[in-house]
């Protein structure tokens, strides 16, 4: 029932108001429909709620417009022109899919509209076909899984398989992985990369990480699969022989649940888990659950950080496009995931990653944050943004 | 690739596991195409609100109430969807069957989000089949050799009420040819309306028993609907025989394309659908000559 | 074979207008939609050339419409060739696809047809989506639009790429109704009618088959290059079958076998689409419905319920006016 009164509440909140001239207008881009629409809801929540907390003292409206980007590049680059030449908004935010953020990157750089990236991680993005408009406060896929190939390495693991499913996202994450792992001189035995979203059966690859020999295995699956993957794993009875490792999505709050028991003792790296010792984080899963009534995910905190990035550059004197992308680039804040900046080579975050056991608690699984890996720039790649002015 | 035994034993399961999935789905379809001539592309969206309804009924009484509500919940709904709909669509092509039945994917994929929201639901298995038994110098999950049997059930009352009762001969007249069955007497219009319902009945069971494997989200029904087209286009539409016969190409091909050649395991269907549709264009077993 | 009515002269007189004034006068996003619903238009009236004329159903359009993208923006993309020859390259390719297609399925019927099609549109999408070449999941972009800068026409903007969109629809229109009046196009309609009695009377029957399918398949392949050119990015999505379904249902809404009719459908469901998804984030809901409602009235889509009420008093008027001898229109809807 709570869902449909919230996305009542969304629906009610799309009718905006126009805009006063010293109004910020913000697009916010996210699925509201297909297999993303969780995510979409979860970043928005967390974007209303981080301009709500700190965007009430500036003395400027933040006028909010959605749109439904359904995940897909044709329509969202529609929504996004509309959003750019029609409505005029003075800065865009969203974005979930990788496909979506490649396809409007041309548009934003063109149209030279601040683009605040709060979930698609293709490292492109902030690397090869990157843009001083586009500045990421998610994560980048690489930047997820570098840490943990030399984490599970210090850890004894020397021999790993790894599966993900065949996309752009799963193969980035697995690289970066492996290039990390093999670096700190562990072995990849076997890799595997399953068709995307057409895999209902996850035996026959089980079966095959089992002959590999190898010592754990290192996913990355997300949504839906996420939850078909750690069942299936657990019911092999794999985890004890086999420890499953992965990128953190995998046992994302907002999935674990449906994993029940079998997503116990995964461990994990991600940029966030509601866990996390620190005043921010505590206030914020507390207002995230006064709103909401469930804890915060990885995707509620990009929304919230993408409105608080918003929000420092407005409070730095930013009113217009211009002024707003110079001054996102020079964001930097203590929030919920810890210390956050801007990388000024490359717009991309950079932040502390937790790994992270998925343990029964009081009531239900929770997060145990076992290590804090230090925060990293990512690689270049051929990305040279100008020096940031000051 | 290894040698040893127990890996293709266990990779032989997990493909029989897989067609019996797919032959508790394909079966309803088929049989209410060869009886009726209808192509219900809501037969996926069906699984799915089996799914749902399972995951709501056991979260209340655990999952044998689930396995319970599921099938009696899609049956219900099936009546509704007959007496609605299908009873007017069927002298209409398969176009128009299409169709409408493409426009209730839409639907039913957004009534299950308004009812039960985006986020993935789950049934945890019981207790006594959520570990593994050892057979065949192998251990395998004891939740899966129950879909197995499951599977091997329906399909053995199945062939039994198809082929030795009167409800069975009465569909096998109306499969051959309805106008002359009802001119023996056979109530034609209620026995479509039985068969619809039970196909609908097998296809919320198939939900409820893939949930526990598989994770309860708006567009299973959609995932899951191209994968059954293609078991009973091999198959051959309308007969028992296709349906089991295309579940167990489709989950061997799956299962072995995956461990053997993983690069063209989501190809490897389709050539072979479009294989069988040149060389026997009407499927392996059709129902008519 | 297809005949022009007054009612149907009035409506696409109609839909001409109301396109160029929308072309003149709309503003950014307007000129988005329209563009939308020009090169849906073009898809639709491929699908409604094998569905209406030919009893074709065919579930793989919107695949071969992604087979023109992707052609398109390979040839342009990564061989470097220029826009023009990339685009001719694409639509012979698509009509190549298409044509092998077309014949593959040529002895299978209604159901099968439609499944064969579908096999044949996924094994596409499979294919696209897991080749890295294309770029994946993830798609391609750095695709350019035709340069005819030589006609003093810049295509980059949006003004006058609708407006050279919507001179290729006529012409498409145009080519489309050349082919269903020709010796092909009347030989497609005696085999959607009986196959035996043409091919008694000694036709190739999968011949017409093939051959019409792959004409509509270089529609759908100059559909596909425009819509690349549009977006200037394509992903697999394009390819997916549920983008063929829409298509079909664009078809049946506005009038099976009319041509007109299903370009008045793209206008609707484009325009519904926008309104809606505005609205609710639940409204393929209501498209849905929207669509049993429309297939279960029993009337042939929109513009042939249009038809049926008003078309056959005004065309008798308008016959008994212009001829003296009303022409009987031999259609089964």
């Amino acid at each position: 029932m709570k869902r449909i009164v919230m996305a009542a509440a969304g629906l009610a909140t799309s009718f905006a108001l126009p805009a006063l001239a010293e109004d910020i207008k913000v697009g916010l881009m996210l699925p509201y429909s297909g297999t993303y629409a969780s995510l979409g809801n979860d970043i928005e929540a967390g974007f209303r709620l981080g301009l709500d907390t700190y965007g009430a003292d500036t003395g400027v409206t933040f006028d909010i417009l959605t749109e439904d980007t359904e995940a897909k590049p044709p329509v969202a680059l529609g929504k996004a022109k509309k959003l750019i030449l029609q409505d005029r908004v003075d800065v865009l935010s969203g974005i979930v899919s990788s496909g979506v953020l490649g396809a409007m990157r041309d548009l934003i750089h063109g149209s030279e509209v601040p683009l605040i990236v709060a979930n698609a991680g293709n490292d492109e993005a902030t690397g090869e076909a990157c843009s001083p408009w586009i500045t990421r406060l998610s994560f980048s896929n690489g930047q997820v899984n570098r840490p943990m190939g030399t984490w599970l390495h210090e850890q004894g693991v020397g021999k790993v398989y790894t599966l993900a499913p065949d996309y752009a996202a799963g193969r980035q994450m697995i690289d970066a992985f492996t290039a990390s792992f093999t670096d700190a001189g562990g072995e990849i035995v076997g890799q595997q990369f399953t068709p995307f979203g057409k895999t209902q059966d996850f035996g026959p690859y089980l079966a095959k990480a089992q002959a590999s020999g190898a010592d754990a295995v290192y996913v990355f699956y997300a949504g839906g699969e996420a939850i078909s993957f750690v069942k299936q794993y657990d019911s092999f009875g794999l985890k004890a022989d086999l420890p499953l490792y992965g990128a953190g999505f995998l046992t994302s709050p907002l999935y674990v649940n449906a994993e029940g028991p079998a997503a116990e003792g995964v461990i994990a790296a991600l940029h966030y888990v509601p866990t996390i010792e620190n005043d921010a984080n505590a206030a914020f899963t507390t207002a995230f659950m006064a709103e909401t009534g469930r804890l915060p995910s990885e995707y509620s905190v990009q929304g919230y950080d993408a409105a608080r990035a918003l929000v420092e550059a407005v409070k730095s004197g930013a009113t217009d496009r211009a002024s707003l992308g110079a001054a996102l680039r020079k964001v930097s804040f203590d929030g919920p995931r810890g210390k956050l900046s801007i990388d000024p080579v490359t717009n991309n975050l950079i932040q502390p990653i937790y790994v992270y056991e998925t343990v029964a608690g009081d009531d239900g699984l929770t997060q145990k944050v076992l290590a804090t890996l230090p925060a990293s720039a990512d690689p270049a790649n051929g990305c040279e943004l100008a020096p940031v002015s000051n | 690739m290894t040698s040893d035994l127990g890996f293709w034993t266990l990779q032989a399961l997990n493909a029989l596991q897989l067609s019996m999935l797919l032959f508790l789905l394909s079966i309803g379809l088929t049989v209410i195409f060869g009886l009726m001539h209808f192509v219900n592309l809501a037969h996926g969206s069906l699984y799915a609100v089996g799914a749902y309804a399972g995951a709501a009924a056991a979260a209340v009484g655990g999952f044998w109430m689930g396995l319970f509500v599921a099938p009696v919940a899609v049956a219900g709904m099936g009546v509704l969807l007959y007496s609605g709909l299908i009873k007017r669509m069927r002298r209409s092509g398969p176009m128009a069957q299409v169709l409408v039945t493409f426009g209730l994917i839409f639907v039913l994929l957004d009534l299950t989000r308004i009812f039960w929201g985006d986020l993935p639901l789950a049934i945890e298995k019981p207790g006594f089949l959520s570990g593994r038994v050892a057979l065949l110098g192998i251990e395998y999950p004891a939740y899966r050799l129950f879909v197995i049997a499951l599977g091997l059930a329906i399909f053995t009352g199945l062939a039994w009420v198809l082929g030795q009762t009167q409800v069975g001969a009465m569909i096998r007249a109306g499969v051959d040819n309805d106008a002359m069955a009802a001119c023996l007497g056979i109530n034609v219009e209620r026995l479509f309306f039985t068969v619809f319902c039970v196909g609908c009945a097998l296809a919320g069971l198939a939900g409820v028993v893939a949930a526990p494997l598989l994770s309860v989200t708006p567009d299973m029904g959609l995932q899951i609907l191209i994968p059954t087209l293609i078991v009973i286009v091999i198959g051959g539409l309308g007969s028992l025989k296709g349906a089991i016969a295309g579940s167990l190409i489709y989950g061997f091909v799956q299962t072995f394309g995956a461990v053997l050649a993983p690069q063209l395991a989501s190809v490897l269907i389709y050539a072979l659908l479009a294989a069988v549709l040149v060389i026997r264009p009407m499927g392996l077993f059709p129902a008519k000559g | 074979m297809f005949r022009h009515t007054p009612l149907r002269y009035i409506a696409l007189a109609l839909l001409a207008a109301g396109a160029l004034f929308q072309a003149a006068t709309a503003g950014y996003f307007g000129l988005e939609i329209l563009i939308e619903i020009l090169i849906l238009a073009m898809l639709v009236l491929a699908l409604d050339m094998v569905a209406g004329f030919g009893g074709m159903v065919s579930l793989c359009h919107g695949a071969l419409m992604g087979v023109g993208a992707y052609a398109f923006a390979t040839f342009g993309g990564i061989l470097g060739l220029t826009p023009l020859v990339s685009l001719v390259g694409a639509i012979a390719l698509t009509g190549a696809t298409a044509w092998v297609i077309g014949a593959v399925c040529a002895r299978s019927h209604g159901i099968y047809f439609i499944m064969a099609t579908l096999a044949f549109g996924q094994m596409a999408y499979s294919y696209v989506f897991q080749t890295p070449f294309f770029g994946g999941d993830d798609g391609m972009g750095g695709i350019e639009r035709l340069d005819l800068t030589a006609l003093g026409i810049d295509l980059t903007d949006s003004r006058s790429f609708a407006l050279f969109c919507l001179g290729v629809l006529g012409l498409v229109y145009l080519a489309t109704v050349a082919v269903l009046r020709s010796g092909l196009g009347r030989s497609l309609t005696g085999v959607m009618h009986s196959e035996q009695r043409m091919r008694a009377l000694g036709l190739t029957v999968w011949r017409v088959k093939a051959d019409v399918f792959g004409l509509s398949g270089m529609i759908a392949g100059l559909a596909g290059a425009l819509s690349a050119m549009h977006i200037m990015y394509i992903s697999p999505g394009l390819l997916d079958w549920t983008v063929s379904g829409e298509a079909l249902v664009v078809v049946i809404l506005g009038g099976l076998g009319t041509l007109v009719g299903p370009m008045i459908g793209a206008v609707a469901l484009v325009v519904l689409k926008h309104e809606l998804s505005a609205i609710t984030p639940y409204w393929h809901l209501v498209v849905g419905l929207l669509l049993i409602g429309v297939v279960m009235s029993r009337a042939n889509g929109i513009f042939g319920w249009i038809e049926a009420q008003i078309g056959a008093r005004l065309d008798k008027r308008l016959n008994d006016i212009t001829r003296p001898q009303p022409t009987e229109e031999p259609r089964d809807a």
